[in-house]
């Protein structure tokens, strides 16, 4: 009888079961948010709905959603990735110095990856293994890794890729990342969709993906329970070194050259794009769906203060009032939570 | 490691017969820095029985246990699993063999399910995608062979404190655990739900699982438990049919010793009221408290663990909200609603935890004396005044003897006694007409004890009203004048030090409230 139950269960809650999963409440509030402020900005300026403004739209939300990306990863091991950023920067010199001193694209991109990736592991191995507080190993990687990025060229930006490269290659590697679209959507989009995708799978139906929840929750609990802790602290370092890395080609492509301060404070952006979605800061909960609405409520924010004429101070500070706001909530409905349990 | 046959098949045998020993543990010792933990305990565990593990605080109780299921490793003596000898385990390797144990602080990952819980570590998975359908059905039905009705996909930490425990039994259940460790299980549920506690017990024991029960609810032994293993000091005392003992027996087992006269007592006549509670209500363990202390006397707190007696310390001082009840100093009502209240009225506490709750451990001796007393020490314009600082040092380590070389000493350098010493220095300074230990004397050497004790004496001389709080018995009965008994937040007994006996402190210690489930 209980098979039938489980039969007629599998048929008709497929939707129920999407709804019903632990988190969802807060993504759906913060696409409602998203709509909301949306539709706000397109009232008081009609461009904002315009067709190219929405594809700008998307491009830019692009860089914020794989920054959120990885370091939502770290927020649900319960730990942070303070050296995304200066990894952004890191990736685009490395990229960009190759390319301009005339070596191929793919491996210019391929050892700009290595050294993000290596970095992941010294982060990861720092944090799981000699438990080193997170705050403090990546502050560490941060300035490490932004001062490979300067040491790259020379403490000077690069040249255009063009000039190594030649104009052909140079272009197809900005279209590729940057100007070019596919299906009318511009490709830094689909770029970060797809690793988007990729990511969401992998935290969301794999075993290490229960895994990284499970360590956020209760890291004792989780090594009794015979979790490899080390080895998914590192998994968790390494989705946001490949994250950062991409944005760094993505910043390389837009620029035609690489930018010192390329990246610079995208670590905080990643925090941001994370919590506004509903991912915990205090680690085990929050869904990467949350961190795209995250990523879009940023952008649609910075577009629609640009676009009815706010300056960039008034942006930051709505931004910030956003922020808090978000983990504000967060934090009144878990002690409310922790209230009613100790009540009982 | 002798392996005389396969773990796997012997547990088989142990789930179709029952009665067969399946744990044998002979003469284990095991050495903590300082203290013999265990000394040459023998404990036997057959299939299909509950088995009441029994002893007072710090018998040896949970470090036997955790031997057992891979936690700590001892230092010598045999343990068999299923007829086979194992040297040590690893907690993952217990697991393996079937040992289980369910903590007395549940260790599961509130913001999983409870079919995530019970599968973590070993998902299902179907190539790399995790089957989260079959993990649930698998859930479900160990669940449902329980007969506890929750749903596998609810959040752990929605749900109430018992339903966490059943997970955490059915999570045994799903590694096919034969031997089950409970500590204090019923510690946190109501009547209703250790009846459901019970009835899964019996079941369990039905299907010949073995079922290490530690309590100190002796009165709710009669419902479920077959033997008894007696512990005391470290040392195994004795075992045997729960039948065929009397709870007398069991209690005069377990508490053992007589107590001698090493505890200085000064007599001085009892003088006035000084301090009041009445009706005192905080939560669960701080349920209508009354009680007062005299002028000339020390008043003892006695209870088990978990008796509520920190709690009402705690509500007393203000760390934890009231939700009721009227405190009275001198005659006069004070409100308390923080710590703050309570030191500028006179009232003062040295903490359970000297390390999380008495000390700033990395600060000097110098700013640990000073922290309570700035107000005394400060110019008007907040600017602390060296000389008067110095003095209230010097004043502090003289009085109590503390030993060090100079203030400047790391407060979380010096020894167990000595930063106790600290810890009540810090309010000498201040006139206060109420001090409160609690557990001053806990992991502190002999002579540095009997310091503490003739503290104690001397504030009892000056008059000072004493509320001493120690799970201790011998002390508890040496040095107080008056002793009340807490149970389950509650106070179950009060009597003279002079007049009574351990065994009838320790029977109000455990006059737990007739719960539905005894019986």
């Amino acid at each position: 009888m209980r098979e039938d139950r489980m039969m007629n269960e599998k048929k008709q809650s497929a939707v129920k079961r999407i709804l019903g999963t632990r988190g969802m409440g807060a993504v759906i509030t913060a696409f409602a948010g998203l709509i909301i402020i949306y539709v706000a900005f397109g009232l008081i300026d009609r461009k904002v709905f315009a067709g190219q403004n929405v594809m700008n739209l998307l491009r830019s939300m692009s860089k914020y959603l794989l920054i959120g990306v990885g370091q939502s990863y770290l927020l649900i091991t319960g730990n942070i990735d303070l050296s995304i950023g200066s990894m952004v920067g890191m990736s685009a010199m490395i990229s960009a110095t190759l390319m301009a001193m005339g070596v191929n694209p793919f491996v210019a991109m391929a050892v700009a990856m290595i050294c993000c990736l290596v970095t992941g592991v010294v982060n990861g191995m720092l944090v799981g293994k000699f438990k080193l507080p997170p705050f403090i190993a990546t502050l560490g990687t941060m300035f490490v890794t932004r001062g490979v990025a300067y040491m790259v060229n020379n403490n000077r930006n690069t040249d255009a890729i063009a000039t190594g490269i030649g104009k052909e290659a140079g272009d197809r590697f900005q279209n590729f990342f940057y100007y070019g679209k596919t299906l009318g959507v511009y490709n830094t989009f689909w770029i970060a969709l797809v690793i988007f995708l990729i990511f969401f799978f992998l935290l969301s139906k794999t075993r290490t993906g229960r895994h990284i929840y499970a360590i956020g929750s209760n890291v004792d609990a989780a090594k009794l329970s015979g979790v490899n802790v080390v080895n998914t602290t590192i998994k968790a370092y390494l989705v946001s070194a490949v994250c950062a890395c991409v944005v760094g080609y993505i910043l390389c492509a837009q620029a035609g050259m690489g930018n010192m301060e390329a990246g610079n404070m995208y670590e905080m952006y990643g925090v941001a794009a994370g919590v506004i979605g509903g991912i915990s800061p205090l680690g085990g909960t929050g869904l990467l769906l949350g961190t795209f609405a995250g990523a879009a409520v940023w952008q649609t924010l910075e577009n629609g203060l640009n676009m009815i004429g706010a300056q960039v101070g008034i942006q930051r500070l709505v931004i910030g009032i956003i922020v808090v706001f978000s983990v504000l909530l967060d934090v009144v409905v878990r002690s409310g939570n922790f209230g009613k349990k100790a009540s009982k | 490691m002798k392996v005389q046959n396969s773990c796997r098949g012997s547990k088989q045998k142990a789930g179709e017969k029952m009665g067969e020993v399946i744990v044998s543990m002979k003469d284990i010792v095991k050495t903590f820095p300082g203290v013999k933990a265990l000394d040459h305990v023998n404990f036997e565990l057959r299939s299909g029985e509950v088995m009441a593990l029994l002893g007072e605080n710090g018998a040896g109780k949970s470090t036997l246990m955790k031997i057992l299921s891979g936690v700590y490793t001892k230092d010598s003596g045999t343990m068999t699993i299923f007829g086979t000898e194992y040297e040590n385990l690893t907690p993952k390797q217990a697991q393996a063999v079937g040992v289980a144990i369910i903590h007395q602080e549940l260790n599961m990952c509130r913001n999983l399910s409870v079919a995530e819980n019970m599968f973590l570590g070993r998902e299902k998975v179907n190539g790399i995608v995790l089957n989260d359908r079959e993990m649930e059905a698998e859930a479900a039905k160990i669940l449902g062979d329980l007969k506890i009705d929750i749903d596998p996909r609810q959040t752990v930490g929605d749900l109430p404190v018992s339903k966490q425990q059943m997970v955490e039994i059915a999570k045994a259940l799903s590694i096919h655990a034969k031997i089950l460790i409970m500590d204090e299980p019923t510690s946190s549920l109501t009547a209703k739900e250790i009846d459901e506690l019970f009835r899964i017990i019996r079941q369990l024991k039905a299907d010949g699982c073995g079922i290490v029960y530690i309590s100190h609810r002796l009165e709710e032994l009669k419902a479920i438990v077959d033997r008894v293993t007696i512990m005391r000091d470290g040392q195994y005392i004795t075992d045997g049919n729960f039948k065929d003992m009397t709870m007398d027996q069991i209690i005069a087992n377990m508490v053992g010793r007589e107590i001698k006269e090493q505890f200085p007592r000064v007599s001085c006549p009892k003088g006035k009221k000084v301090f009041e509670v009445r009706n005192l209500n905080a939560g669960h363990l701080v349920r209508d408290i009354n009680f007062s202390l005299y002028e000339g006397e020390i008043v003892g707190f006695a209870g088990l663990m978990g008796a509520g007696r920190t709690e009402t310390t705690r509500a007393i001082f203000g760390v934890d909200p009231k939700t009721g009840g009227e405190i009275f100093l001198d005659g006069k009502e004070v409100k308390i609603s923080c710590p703050m209240d309570a030191i500028k009225a006179g009232i003062v506490l040295a903490p359970e935890d000297r390390k999380k709750d008495g000390l700033c451990t990395k600060l000097s001796i110098r700013h640990n004396l000073a922290l309570p007393n700035l107000d005394l020490i400060c110019s008007k314009l907040g600017v602390i005044s060296r000389k008067q600082e110095d003095d209230l040092c010097e004043k502090a380590v003289k009085d109590l003897l503390i030993k060090t070389p100079t203030v400047e000493v790391n407060a979380g350098n010096l020894s167990g006694g000595n930063q106790q010493k600290v810890v009540v220095g810090k309010w000498l300074a201040r006139n206060s007409r109420v001090v409160i230990f609690d557990e001053p004397t806990r992991g502190i050497d002999v002579g540095a004890k009997v310091e503490i004790y003739n503290l104690m004496n001397q504030l009892k001389k000056q008059g000072i009203a004493v509320m001493f709080v120690s799970s201790e018995m011998p002390e508890v009965l040496g040095i107080a004048d008056r002793v009340i008994v807490m149970c389950d937040g509650r106070i179950t007994g009060e009597v003279m030090a002079k007049e009574t006996t351990q065994n009838e402190v320790l029977k109000f210690a455990t006059e737990f409230e007739q719960k539905k489930a005894v019986g």
